[in-house]
């Protein structure tokens, strides 16, 4: 067991490093279902599986062609015939023996018909390359069974992905500049007394240039706030006459000149982010103000839960502010003192993560669940991260298809350029009309293409007036997309598995922020835009 | 093939049948990058790596499995490839690229060369390759979530070296060795001690305490005292570490009490170090021993000792941040060096983090990028240079190189039938090392100054305030009599040189330059520099410092002691021939 574990952490050494083993746990933990291994889906379903996806199911109804073996890795010559989920899963298998894969020998229409339910087990569920029809109906049942689905589909250079999921709650989003959360212009009462334990003027020369720099931002600030009528520098000016007044507290050797004085100097970078008032994020508030957070009852998700927790503890104890994070940034200062102040910011959050548990605890008890329902750390990772928290919420397949509840402003607004991605997806959705009517997609023959331009365009037409767009769609468009011949070309298939592969991992591990809740991508061009349809 | 309808013109998939591409690195990009290439229809492909597979690249490497660990990545990576797709015709090369075997007619064997690299020296070297030999390029690379693909083709666009790239981070040796005051200098130091035991010993990677140390102004005299007070184990300064060690038979205890005691009382003597600082505090034996928090280093250097033992005389061990004796060992080493300077310890997580400069790698990232490297390259033959994804702009080393044989070609023939006379430099003089100045080194040969393959050369011309990055490729294939041979064409004067600004400052050249100047006079004005010489990517590091230190060096020889050394030179040789080179290695 522990050989099976170091042999794990060695082998996802340089993932661990990203998503933690947390992260990992998630991931294996998961169960995913893939509709349909065709180029994008082998290739998502292999970046899955590399990173060590607990069980994957591969669905697809299809037999393995001469044109799948052409794009397609995981599928081989010898395996034309057979069917495409069994003979993907036998390749993709001997990727990681830690994953277990299973394959269904069905068409996802068939399964919907029989036992749509078959669909309510996985974590997550990829369908890819599906017709209009198929992917409509898949999204309505998944929508009910409140299970993620991410539709991702290559055509010709065009990569499109649309992800479905009611309500998806991030606790660790890892933003790319957070602040630090140093409370110097609301010190609590710890901090205050650490602080005034400290007399700058009467050290010796070593402590003086070996105390962090926020004790002398934190001292300085004293200082000013008695010439200042308790204010906190809030312009360049003050604030720049604030660096000058800790600048003027650099010690002077016996000439009179400056000593050098590293910690003075982090100090003085760091007053503009350092006096940043304290307050909760406006993303947060929005949580705290949420209709899930304010009617707890006993299926309440843990997320909600300790976000009521968090909000009351803010509401009272707090006084308006967050738990304190409990983190400092590295700075030049002795050990022993660089610890010290670690300790007061860590014994702060750690009594202010008790008291959100405390509050959680009675929360839990109020709607009849036991109190270990949540863990401690579960509850102090979420304190850590209150400034950070998100929720993704998408609208659902069937308000972005209908003439009532479609995004046309988003439309209208995008389209006024020609160019923008955006008509990209009034392709697609042109080319899906085409194949209602057809039964095939624009191009796929040679011989098809000119008629299947004018065909097209109608199609293009009939969507502008169903859904009454005033916009313009190029032709160049359209004779681009009866171009591409529905085909799938390997690369852009290489990058769609990448990237849909990465969002399902945030998915599933519940960090990162997913995309909400078109992505279109260009390989032409090589541009991409999300968009909210 | 199905996937080329369509999406592709008919020329464009046509030409990749017949093309040949290099792919360079058979790693995380590497191998996604292959099977797009074969699935896209390329059917000629040459793959070249010299490294071996280890566990952790299996959550990303898709073409390895367990049962290939230890095994040649590109040698693998052909075989993978070929099962699944057997009408691709793919040669695989267990080699390092920088090898001079690898020369300009190699690169002009290809179409196209894409890098799959992880290291900033390879990718440096195959950017100069590339442009000797006129053949595009595709530079990618991958850390993490990020990403980036980019087009390099002489004459069209930026080239690899133009734009700076920031510099990994060094400690001074002092700081490794007396004072450290984070803990990646513990670690660094352990990694150093590693090597000193077991491995490659490096000057450069002394773990003792340092008596050099600027900071202490020692007095021989204390210090000698001072040594026979502190120095119980008598020899161990006389003799190597690792000589010590074995002397020892590697017995921990000894080790340990040289390392976390005896060294330390002796940094203690060196009291000036702790006015300003905490004192650091000498471990005991058996206290940590009891404790058992660091792990149990003796066991980790019975493990190492047994595996340098069966390695057999000589041998060597290589550290490997995925080498678990050789991690639990520096991981021990540098938490027992933090404790002794009172710092928090650190995980073997985070130890391994940044002891082996860990960049996290997952397999999507690779996957979107080696995606975006086969449209750039699809672009790329079908010459849509305007289309691709790159940046256009004048490139730093105006697509200059040299081949010549490093061992056969002069300095004197470099100097002045190359740069004078192929390029207008008009008066070369070059610059030798430090003191040098060297009049005979005339007749030396370019690689005596320690110039190969691949290292480029600055030649400033401050007559004319010109600059001309040269890229030198050895070559052993030149025609008879043909001394060099040049590539691409120097601009007549320099537009705006992308040299670091200290070139720029030095312009005392120019202002002699209003009057006509004698040889002697002239011959001072220019130098050639080696500005960088491909070592491993930590050497690169010095690039700048050790460039702007001898630039500032030379403008107050210029200044200063200018007339004397000029005189001494021209006593000794006609003023053409008073050159010099600074060899920054």
């Amino acid at each position: 067991m522990t050989d099976n574990k170091t042999s794990k952490e060695q082998k996802y050494d340089r993932q661990l490093r990203l998503w933690g083993d947390h992260g990992q746990e998630a991931l294996e933990n998961a169960h995913v279902c893939l509709i349909n291994a065709t180029a994008t889906g082998t290739e998502i379903l292999k970046n899955l599986v590399l990173p060590g996806i607990g069980v994957f199911t591969l669905v697809d109804g299809h037999k393995v062609s001469g044109e799948d073996v052409g794009n397609n890795f995981f599928l081989t010559s010898s395996s034309i015939g057979k069917n495409r989920a069994q003979a993907a899963t036998e390749l993709l298998q001997e990727l990681n023996s830690d994953v277990s894969g299973n394959f269904v020998e069905e068409s996802p229409d068939k399964l919907l018909d029989n036992s749509p339910e078959f669909f309510h087990r996985f974590s997550l569920v990829i369908g890819v390359q599906l017709p209009e029809s198929t992917y409509l109906r898949l999204g309505s049942v998944l929508w009910e069974a409140g299970v993620p689905f991410l539709i991702c589909r290559t055509y010709g250079l065009i990569g499109y992905m649309r992800l479905i999921v009611k309500e998806h709650t991030v606790v660790e989003s890892h933003p790319d500049n957070a602040l630090e959360d140093l409370r110097l212009d609301q010190p609590f009462t710890e901090l205050k007394h650490h602080v005034e334990s400290h007399d700058l003027d009467n050290m010796e020369k070593k402590d003086h240039s070996h105390t962090p720099w926020i004790i002398v931002v934190a001292k300085y600030l004293e200082k000013w706030y008695s010439e200042h009528n308790s204010q906190l520098p809030k312009n360049y000016k003050e604030k720049e006459a604030f660096r000058q007044l800790i600048r003027e507290g650099i010690l002077t050797n016996e000439n009179g000149t400056p000593e050098d004085e590293e910690n003075f100097e982090e100090a003085i970078k760091n007053v503009n982010t350092a006096l940043n008032p304290t307050k909760v994020p406006s993303a947060t508030e929005d949580i705290f103000n949420a209709e899930q957070c304010e009617n707890i009852t006993s299926q309440s998700p843990s997320f909600w839960l300790i976000a009521h927790g968090v909000r009351d503890f803010v509401r009272n104890e707090g006084n308006g502010k967050l738990p304190v994070r409990g983190t400092i940034p590295d700075m030049i200062a002795d050990s022993d003192k660089f610890i010290k102040l670690q300790n007061v910011y860590r014994d702060k959050a750690m009594k202010d993560a008790a008291v959100v548990s405390k509050h959680v605890e009675a929360l839990l008890q109020s709607v009849g669940k036991p109190p270990e329902s949540t863990s401690e750390q579960e509850i102090k990772l979420f304190c850590k991260n209150a400034a950070f928290l998100r929720v993704v919420r998408c609208r659902s397949l069937a308000e972005e298809y209908s003439v009532d509840t479609f995004n046309k402003d988003e439309i209208t607004s995008c389209m006024y350029s020609t160019d923008s991605e955006m008509v990209l997806y009034l392709m697609l959705r042109s080319v899906d009309r085409f194949y209602q009517q057809h039964s095939r997609y624009p191009g796929v023959y040679n011989y098809q293409v000119e008629e299947d331009i004018n065909k097209l365009k109608l199609c293009v037409n009939s969507l502008l007036q169903e859904y009454s767009l005033n916009v313009n769609v190029k032709d160049d468009y359209i004779h681009e997309f009866c171009r591409y011949g529905a085909a799938e070309p390997h690369m852009v298939a290489a990058f769609l598995g990448g990237s849909a592969a990465q969002e399902a991992i945030k998915i599933i591990t519940h960090q990162f922020v997913p995309f909400n809740n078109t992505f279109l991508y260009n390989a032409m061009s090589q541009t991409s835009a999300t968009f909210q349809l | 093939m199905a996937q080329l309808v369509g999406p592709l013109r008919k020329e464009l998939a046509d030409s990749l049948s017949s093309c040949r591409v290099l792919v360079v690195g058979a790693g995380g990009i590497g191998c996604e990058l292959l099977k797009n290439l074969v699935l896209t229809g390329f059917k000629n492909i040459e793959v070249i790596d010299l490294d071996t597979i280890d566990v952790s690249n299996l959550n990303r490497q898709f073409l390895f499995q367990k049962k290939h660990v230890g095994k040649s990545k590109a040698q693998v990576a052909k075989e993978s490839v070929l099962r699944f797709c057997p009408s691709a015709n793919i040669t695989a090369y267990h080699d390092s690229i920088m090898n001079p075997d690898y020369n300009v007619e190699f690169f002009r064997n290809f179409q196209l060369v894409m890098n799959a690299l992880d290291n900033r020296a390879a990718r440096n070297h195959v950017n100069r390759m590339c442009l000797a030999a006129d053949i595009p390029l595709i530079e990618s690379g991958t850390a993490g979530y990020l990403g980036q693909v980019t087009v390099i083709k002489k004459g069209q666009t930026e080239c690899y070296e133009c734009q700076p790239k920031p510099t990994q981070k060094t400690f001074p040796g002092c700081t490794i060795r007396n004072t450290p005051s984070e803990p990646i200098h513990c670690i660094v130091w352990a990694k150093y001690l590693f090597n000193q035991l077991f491995g490659e010993e490096d000057a450069d990677q002394e773990v003792s305490p340092d008596t050099a140390d600027p900071e202490v102004a020692w007095n021989p005299a204390d210090a000698a005292a001072r040594a026979t007070a502190s120095n119980k184990d008598g020899d161990i300064k006389r003799v190597s570490t690792k000589e010590w060690a074995r002397s020892t038979g590697y017995d921990p205890v000894k080790l340990f009490n040289k390392l976390f005691k005896d060294d330390i009382m002796y940094l203690l003597t060196m009291d000036k170090l702790w006015k300003k600082r905490k004192a650091p505090l000498p471990l005991d034996w058996t206290e940590i021993h009891q404790l058992g928090v660091f792990g149990y280093i003796e066991n980790y250097v019975e493990t190492l000792r047994s595996q340098l033992i069966e390695k057999g005389e000589g041998a060597e061990l290589v550290w490997d941040k995925d080498d678990p004796p050789a991690m639990d060992f520096v991981t021990a080493a540098a938490n027992l060096r933090m404790n002794v300077f009172s710092m928090n310890m650190k995980s073997r997580f985070d130890v391994k983090s940044m002891a082996g400069n860990i960049i996290p790698a997952i397999a999507t990232t690779n996957a979107v990028i080696a995606g975006l490297i086969v449209l750039e390259a699809l672009k790329t033959l079908n010459s849509d240079f305007d289309q691709c994804r790159t940046v256009n702009l004048q490139c730093c080393s105006f697509h200059v190189g040299v081949i010549g044989l490093v061992q056969i070609l002069t300095l004197a023939v470099f100097a002045f039938d190359c740069l004078r006379n192929v390029f207008p430099v008009i008066g070369p003089s070059v610059q030798v090392s430090m003191k040098t100045t060297s009049v005979s080194n005339n007749n030396k040969f370019l690689s005596d100054f320690g110039i190969r393959n691949g290292s480029r050369l600055q030649a400033d011309d401050f007559l004319q305030d010109y600059t001309l990055l040269v890229n030198l490729i050895h070559s052993e294939e030149l025609e008879k009599d043909v001394e060099f041979e040049v590539v691409g064409d120097a601009p007549d004067k320099a537009p705006v040189s992308s040299v670091p600004e200290e070139g720029k400052n030095i312009a005392n050249g120019n202002k002699d330059s209003a009057q006509p100047s004698t040889s002697s006079k002239a011959a001072e004005d220019d130098d050639v520099l080696i500005v960088d010489s491909d070592e491993e990517p930590s050497s690169s590091t010095m690039e700048t410092s050790l460039e702007s230190s001898n630039r500032k060096r030379k403008h107050h020889d210029a200044d200063t002691d200018d007339a004397a050394s000029k005189r001494k030179r021209l006593d000794q040789q006609p003023a053409d021939d008073d050159e010099d080179i600074i060899a920054l290695d």
